[in-house]
């Protein structure tokens, strides 16, 4: 019994990995090049991005350390991938993970990259579970701050959070992503001249306020 | 002779252990993944060698994942690769420096009690590694890695994973094949195997130089370079289900023998027999900064134990010319013993813009079905078999618990507590004294880690329960058998502070 259990455990094995071979033979046909130069934008999106920007290349990244990007704005995503290619972009996280990452795209491929994904379903908002923390965003998203003096966002990415062109979608983003990036723009290790400024005086409450209130927009105009 | 026995029966119980100890230490973060991707440590890694759901695939993935076009790429006809290469080997280099501080002195190796050796050690280096690791081709890679040791101050191969990897257009299917020698060594979670955590090579010299002072384990854990070499198939759906099938044979090394006879058996103190299968199953759940696993693992190994043995014929031989015979250390083939493993194991990562968060462990179950010839009840004492009984049960028990947590800011401050409880069924011939197997142990981990490759910790291992850590002492050691003349030796003896530098390049 037992060298019988042992025989069936390894042809169980073997068997297993006929099936998977199988199953290879048939794929062949859609098996990757390993250069990502090759790769439509699909493919490469697929191969690489989705490790970190979702599964299946949905654009929807699980972890708030990496942003959604289904649904953005193609203009800021591929402006944004040119940038980090010669690292101009230098947050930490850029640095980690993007310079290698968008070191060997070809402006065509970042060109496709930023259509693909900006025509994936975007994710909208949901109602705020802190109606208090919302509205005190909302004030400051919609009017910005007098002293010290905070922009409203809302003058470049719009009422609803959808941006536009170069100015990045807020609307379905991760909080936790948009909060370190608010984070970064303040203490300049995101550097953009416009953000910089625009959030210096910025604190950190009004961060999580902001964060808060975006969280609710559904990035689409209502009538 | 009964110290043969002990030896032998010791040697069972920790042969892989032993090999992986002394040996097979798993390597941390490998820089040339790195340069290989583009990416920094933290995309695969929480604080290495624990991955991130990131680095889970990466591996999964045979380690091709790159960013490097190919310096040199040939294709056929149908324009699959028939050469790709990059302008960089992944060439790694990895070193493991320690100080350690011994709670008690231990005793004179060479001149037992009352003489006592010093009470710390300064291993530099503790391990030195070259590996190559990274892509081989555009669906095969590698990691092949050769370690100085510092302990038995020798090079041998270390551990090795060769992988082939495809996977679906949309990333559904990950699959591939793996060839290692190293079971546990091609998982991908943290929980069980050759990357738990914590994974710091410390060294106790209350056991003979074996980390974790008198302490068993599990079989699971034992089969690694020089021990066994594997085949296996994975299939990982939908960036959640995780199966594998392996089987491991012996893999002979070093020696004069290039098979499993008298010889190697000698030398590595036992060998699986013919086929060992292993399988795995796991679930991973990522959402938001959080990852949790969960998974099961199966082994089945027949082990061929080195025990002293003489054949019918020889003891026929040595009877025609008056002599008496010797049994000796060789390879005896009716000897199996049978271990059945069984292990659960979890994981659980946060891993925010500041924080990390780890929580992690096994419980395994061991089932050990002794040779009827090496038990005592059924030990005969004739000719053609063992030169003396090795166990008392027919069947042993062996359960290992181990929880980690573990915290760190910035992945430059933090550290872990760990705690390692192993019971098993008392079998004195097998383990000595009063014939527990039991262990008990804790790791406290202080990190700092000012480069991503560069790591310095601080560790104190507590020790409440050792193997024998009855009195009197028993160091499984053939100089120091019940140690009568080294007296009042607790388990709190092996406490050890270890200052630790662990880095790569």
């Amino acid at each position: 019994m037992k060298k019988l259990t042992t025989y069936s455990l390894i042809a169980a094995a073997v068997g297993l990995a006929c099936t998977v071979v199988g199953s290879a033979a048939r794929t062949a046909e859609i098996s990757l090049p390993p250069d990502p130069s090759q790769l439509p934008a699909r493919q490469l999106a697929s191969y690489v991005c989705s490790k970190c920007h979702g599964p299946n290349a949905n654009g929807i990244s699980i972890s708030p350390l990496f942003p959604i990007l289904a649904g953005q704005n193609p203009v800021y995503i591929s402006d944004t991938l040119k940038l980090l290619r010669q690292r101009g972009r230098a947050d930490p996280h850029a640095r980690a993970f993007m310079w290698g990452v968008s070191s060997k795209l070809s402006d065509e491929e970042i060109e496709g990259l930023a259509e693909y994904f900006s025509k994936l379903p975007a994710v909208g908002g949901h109602p705020s579970k802190n109606p208090a923390l919302a509205a005190k965003g909302k004030e400051i998203y919609e009017n910005g701050v007098e002293e010290p003096k905070v922009v409203k966002c809302a003058q470049c990415h719009g009422e609803v959070g959808a941006g536009t062109n170069n100015v990045p979608r807020l609307a379905g983003q991760h909080p936790g992503y948009l909060a370190l990036q608010l984070h970064y723009y303040h203490t300049k290790l995101r550097e953009n001249k416009l953000m910089n400024r625009n959030v210096a005086n910025i604190t950190d409450d009004q961060i999580d306020a902001v964060v808060e209130y975006i969280s609710t927009l559904s990035g689409v105009e209502t009538p | 002779m009964r110290l043969l026995r002990w030896a032998a029966a010791a040697a069972i119980w920790v042969v892989g252990a032993s090999a992986l100890m002394l040996v097979a230490q798993p390597a941390s973060a490998i820089p040339p993944f790195a340069r290989q991707t583009g990416m920094a440590c933290e995309a695969c890694h929480t604080l290495p060698p624990e991955l991130t759901p990131f680095g889970r695939r990466f591996k999964l993935n045979g380690y091709t994942l790159t960013t490097r076009p190919p310096l040199v790429n040939d294709i056929n006809d149908n324009k699959d690769n028939t050469l790709w290469l990059t302008d960089l080997p992944g060439i790694a280099v990895l070193a493991q420096l320690n100080y350690s501080h011994y709670n008690r002195a231990p005793p004179d190796t060479g001149n037992p009690y009352p003489a006592h050796a010093q009470s710390d050690t300064y291993q530099f280096p503790d391990q030195f590694s070259l590996a190559y690791a990274g892509a081989v081709s555009d669906h095969v890679g590698a990691w092949m890695q050769l370690t100085y040791n510092g302990q038995s101050g020798t090079v041998g191969v270390d551990n090795i994973d060769i992988r082939y990897s495809d996977h679906t257009f949309d990333n559904q299917w990950v699959w591939g094949i793996t060839a290692n020698n190293y079971l546990t060594f091609q998982d991908v979670w943290n929980g069980i195997g050759s990357y738990t955590i914590p994974n710091f090579n410390t060294v106790s010299l209350y056991n003979n130089g074996v980390a974790g002072a008198g302490t068993t384990g599990p079989i699971l854990n034992a089969l690694g370079p020089g021990v066994v070499g594997g085949i296996g198939a994975y299939v990982f759906f939908n960036d959640s289900l995780y199966f594998e099938v392996s089987e491991y044979h012996s893999a002979v090394a070093g020696g004069a023998s290039p098979v499993v006879d008298s010889v190697s058996l000698a030398a590595n103190g036992g060998a699986v027999d013919r086929f060992a299968p292993y399988a795995r199953i796991a679930y991973e759940r990522d959402w938001g900064y959080q990852s949790a696993e969960i998974g099961a693992s199966a082994l089945y190994v027949n082990w061929i134990p080195s025990v002293g043995y003489i054949s019918k014929e020889q003891a026929a031989a040595a009877a025609l010319a008056g002599n008496s015979y010797t049994p000796t250390q060789t390879y005896n083939p009716g000897a199996i013993d049978k271990y059945t493993d069984l292990s659960v194991d979890w994981q659980y990562q946060y891993n925010g813009q500041h924080n990390i968060f780890g929580f992690m462990g096994h419980i395994t179950h061991e089932r050990q079905q002794n040779s009827p010839q090496l038990v005592a009840a059924t030990f005969n004492g004739a000719p053609g078999v063992s030169e003396g009984p090795i166990y008392t049960n027919p069947t042993d028990t062996l359960t290992q618990f181990l929880v980690t947590g573990e915290y760190f800011r910035d992945r430059h401050y933090g550290g872990l507590v760990s705690f390692t409880r192993t019971t098993g069924t008392y079998d004195p011939l097998l383990n000595g004294g009063n014939g527990s197997p039991a262990n008990q142990y804790e790791t406290f981990e202080l990190d700092y880690v000012p480069w991503l490759n560069v790591r310095f910790l601080l560790q104190y291992d507590v020790y409440q329960v050792v193997a024998n850590n009855q009195s009197p002492f028993n160091l499984s050691n053939s100089l120091f058998p019940n140690s009568p003349g080294f007296p009042n030796v607790r388990a709190g003896n092996n406490n050890t502070w270890v200052l630790g530098l662990w880095m790569d390049y």
